[in-house]
């Protein structure tokens, strides 16, 4: 025998609350008497009886066993039939690497699916899932219980958050689509509710855990070379917390600071004035339930040289940008971009000029002469004010918009998501967005010539826009399961794992999409090396004290509801027969008045 | 001020009455009480040979014609009486209310008073209550002491948990004069307690009235119907009782055991007894049922 809702069956703990009536009832009232000498023997009589001071009726065993009968309909029991094909759906996401006695969560989740394989008999299919990256199964034809059991002895954890998925939805869909009599599981998320295809096992209970939740190696500015780490740190326990903070590079600890943290809180601790290296570590000294999360990666960031290729048909406006320090710019006419070398630009910049498709590397659009996948573009404007911006944003910071009145404009509409940073009463000025990584920027202006101090506004946008595009270039937040742009891939090209592991990459790939593993991925490319950061990046996962609980039970249309046989509908007549047998063994309750019996309204009417 | 009972029509009623002893005792003054001694009352006693120096008035000249023998009469001597008058103010007493037993008992013991200060005796109020030490007033006599009486009466609060002969042995240690004792309590006290008490009166050689107090709640209980905790006034013990018609017959006929196992101890010790329920009126009791019982003449 089963329970579909095993939760109600804690409602038993509550049976004693039914003495409270009785007790209540039977209070004595207390009076006082000039002497006690004749009431003394009866009284003491009555006291010395085993449960003499109770004294419960018949009728209160008779509502105590009522009263169990419903919570036990309320559980919901039913009677099993032992299933022989079965899938078994393994959470394998970052938060099932939480340790739980010494062993982690997805070892236990393995022992108990093991289990529930061998449990089948010889004749038993199993299909075995995995919920991350996205919900899969493993394998093709459904497997015997030895080969399940040696296929979950092979897996481990991604470090990857768990994909938003309606389980519930999903679980009755596999069983009704792959007949499976019923599906298991298993994850460190408790269960809401039980249904007949569905079996919810959760592993792992809260713990306190800290997290690494950003790490950003950056430049102080595009003219400035000096390099700062900012680290965040966030508190998942029930109190606060000291804790270390150590900052590696390229493996050697260049730096450490204690910090409080208060529980539930977030703090952010900067390094700055270290040397360069490649790759950069932070990592938190304490010991806690996930070590995962305790580590994050970054790279260094590019050069503080901007390589800039402008395709216009002023090349003296856009060489006016070689005022602006680290600032290299090579410009070609629109005409002649299709033959131009872009390899080793970190920013194209498009004067009064519009590509063909969108270019691998970041792009800056001004007044382009015609509309494109990212912006269609309005009327033409002059004395243009601005009447709304982003704030706070890189690309606003510094300026007074009040000052700031470009002379000729043309509206932009935006095509596709992204931000609009600069806003006027004719439309959008300035669109931001970003696409696999990379980021665009189009202006409905034109912000050149670069001037200087001669026109203060506009040239503080300039440098705003070249430290935002200079600021993509690092691409150290990214997060598992993101993908790494290979650009032109030739054979022999590989990719090495953080565990070391080295890939061969097919010509022809765009991306790599196997970055599953936190930590540094290496893409060796024509002989040149270029280096990726990949982290775990989902406070979800860390967060080890709060877990959602998953709904299952709402869909209940499966086939599998056949291999139950519910019986508290009868238990549920039961509990009314005993109502009635009550109603007709207390008449005092009528004679009192509480309860009035049809006939005796009748009588009084 | 006397209390609402005592009237000028009850007050001299009260003094026609006077109380019967049923002992000889030595008083100090000449009174209306018969004494051992021989005196000079109109009540012969004897007769003894004449002796040179005898009055020749109380010469009995019929026995000598007839004997020819000188013989002189002896006669009574009437002395005034020493009453003692024993208020229970034990916290019992005080049940349901001061007012409703209590004071009713105050009435009783000073309409006795009343009865002997009117008749030039000598009363003496005394007060049993526990820690109260010996606390009682001097003797009076004469009808204008009857509002120190009431004061001394009034002034008490029934209190505290009462063992009737320890209290009773703390005045009479004393005493120095016998005479009558009004003893006026709730005796709801086991046998034995009652018993020892009456018996030390007695063997201080008094005249024993023994007038019992109860209240129409103590006679017949009102507690509602169901399951009681009942506390004891006095010793503040808490016990269990479920109370419906039959608890209540139960509880009338032990007390009806009680009140006769009372009085027959006081019958066959030659007290006086009597029952006082205080919603009865003072004046019927004191006129109609403790002439009854012989306590007054």
């Amino acid at each position: 025998m089963e329970f579909l809702n095993p939760a109600a069956l804690f409602g038993l703990l509550a049976l004693p609350v039914l003495l409270i009536p009785y007790l209540i009832r039977r209070k004595s009232q207390r009076m006082a008497f000039s002497s006690l000498l004749l009431f003394l023997e009866s009284s003491e009589a009555a006291s010395s009886k085993f449960w003499g001071r109770i004294n419960l009726p018949p009728i209160f065993f008779l509502q105590l066993l009522l009263l169990a009968l419903l919570i036990i309909a309320l559980s919901e029991p039913v009677f099993s039939i032992h299933p022989t094909n079965i899938a078994v759906i393994l959470d394998n996401s970052a938060s099932m690497q939480a340790l739980e006695d010494e062993k982690s969560r997805f070892t236990l989740a393995k022992e108990r699916a093991s289990a529930l394989v061998s449990e089948l008999g010889a004749g038993g299919k199993v299909d075995l899932f995995m919920t991350t990256p996205r919900l899969e199964k493993l394998h093709g034809a459904p497997l015997s219980p030895a080969e399940a059991t040696r296929l979950i002895a092979t897996q481990v954890p991604y470090d990857l958050a768990e994909p938003p998925v309606d389980y519930d939805n999903m679980i009755s869909q596999l069983a009704r689509q792959q007949k499976y009599e019923r599906v298991y599981l298993i994850t460190d998320h408790p269960a809401r509710g039980q249904s007949a295809a569905a079996r919810v096992i959760t592993v792992g209970r809260p713990h306190a855990n800290f997290a690494l939740t950003a790490l950003e190696i950056q430049r102080s500015s595009l003219a400035n070379a000096r390099l700062e780490a900012l680290v965040e740190v966030a508190n998942y326990s029930e109190r606060d917390e000291k804790l270390k903070i150590i900052l590696k590079g390229s493996g050697i600890e260049l730096a450490n600071r204690v910090i409080d943290v208060g529980k539930g809180k977030t703090t952010t601790v900067s390094f700055e004035g270290f040397a360069d290296h490649p790759t950069y570590a932070a990592e938190i000294a304490n010991r806690d339930a996930l070590p995962l999360d305790n580590r994050r990666f970054a790279v260094a960031p590019g050069s503080r040289n901007l390589r800039v290729l402008g395709i216009t048909p002023r090349p003296r406006d856009l060489e006016s940008l070689k005022a602006i320090p680290g600032v290299q710019i090579d410009t070609v006419a629109p005409s002649e971009y299709d033959k131009a070398e872009r390899s080793g630009y970190a920013l194209e910049i498009y004067h009064f000029a519009t590509p063909a498709a969108l270019p691998a590397n970041a792009a800056l659009f001004i007044l382009p002469p015609q509309s494109s996948s990212i912006v269609d573009l309005g009327a033409a404007i002059n004395n243009v004010t601005i009447s709304n911006w982003r704030d706070p944003h890189v690309l606003t910071r510094y300026i007074n918009f009040n000052l700031f009145r470009p002379t000729f404009a043309r509206p932009l509409k935006p095509q596709t998501a992204g931000d609009i940073i600069l806003d006027s009463a004719g439309g959008p000025l300035a669109f931001a967005t970003e696409r696999q990584g990379v980021r665009y920027l189009t202006l409905g202006f034109d912000p050149l010539p670069y001037l200087g101090r001669d026109n203060l506004p506009m040239s503080v946008f300039t440098l705003n826009l070249l430290d935002w595009f200079f600021d993509s270039r690092g691409a150290n937040n990214q997060a598992t399961g993101e993908a790494i742009f290979l650009g032109k891939v030739q054979s022999g090209d590989r990719v090495i794992l953080p565990g070391g592991k080295s890939l061969t990459i097919t010509p022809g790939a765009a991306f790599f999409g196997g970055a599953f593993f936190q930590g540094i991925y290496q893409l060796n490319r024509g002989g040149k090396t270029e280096l990726f950061a990949r982290n775990l990046f989902d406070r979800g996962e860390s967060d080890l004290q709060v877990s959602a609980p998953l709904p299952i039970g709402g869909n209940q249309n499966s086939p599998s509801a056949s291999l139950l046989f519910s019986f508290w509908p009868y238990i549920l007549m039961a509990c009314i027969a005993l109502l009635l047998l009550e109603w007709f063994l207390s008449p005092h309750m009528t004679a009192r008045g509480r309860w009035h019996s049809p006939a005796r309204v009748a009588q009084r009417s | 001020m006397l209390p609402n009972p005592f009237t000028p029509r009850f007050l001299s009623q009260l003094e026609a009455l006077r109380l019967r002893t049923r002992k000889e005792f030595l008083g100090s003054h000449t009174g209306s009480y018969s004494s051992p001694r021989r005196g000079t009352s109109l009540e012969f006693a004897d007769y003894r040979r004449y002796a040179p120096g005898d009055d020749l008035r109380y010469l009995d000249w019929g026995i000598y014609a007839r004997t020819d023998k000188l013989y002189v009469k002896l006669f009574r001597e009437e002395v005034d009486l020493f009453a003692y008058v024993f208020i229970d103010a034990s916290a019992s007493m005080g049940y349901p209310s001061r007012e409703l037993k209590y004071l009713p008992a105050t009435h009783v013991g000073l309409a006795l008073s009343y009865v002997i200060l009117a008749n030039h005796d000598h009363v003496k109020l005394h007060l049993l209550q526990e820690r109260s030490g010996t606390k009682a007033t001097p003797f009076y006599r004469g009808r204008r002491r009857m509002s120190d009486c009431v004061n001394f009466a009034a002034a008490a609060t029934p209190s505290g948990a009462l063992q009737l002969a320890p209290a009773l042995g703390d005045h009479l240690k004393k005493m120095r004069r016998p005479g009558k004792a009004i003893l006026l309590s709730d005796f709801l006290m086991p046998a034995s307690s009652y018993e020892t008490g009456l018996n030390l009166l007695r063997a201080f050689n008094l005249d024993i009235a023994a007038i019992q107090i109860l209240s129409r709640h103590e006679i017949d209980p009102r507690f509602p119907n169901g399951s009681l905790a009942l506390i004891d006034s006095e010793t503040e013990q808490e016990i269990k009782y479920k109370w419906n018609a039959d608890a209540r017959r139960d509880y009338q006929a032990k007390l009806a055991h009680h009140n006769a196992e009372l009085r027959s101890f006081c019958h066959q010790g030659g007290i006086h007894y009597s029952l006082y329920v205080t919603d009865r009126d003072l004046s019927d009791f004191v006129f109609a049922t403790l002439p009854a019982i012989g306590l007054f003449k």
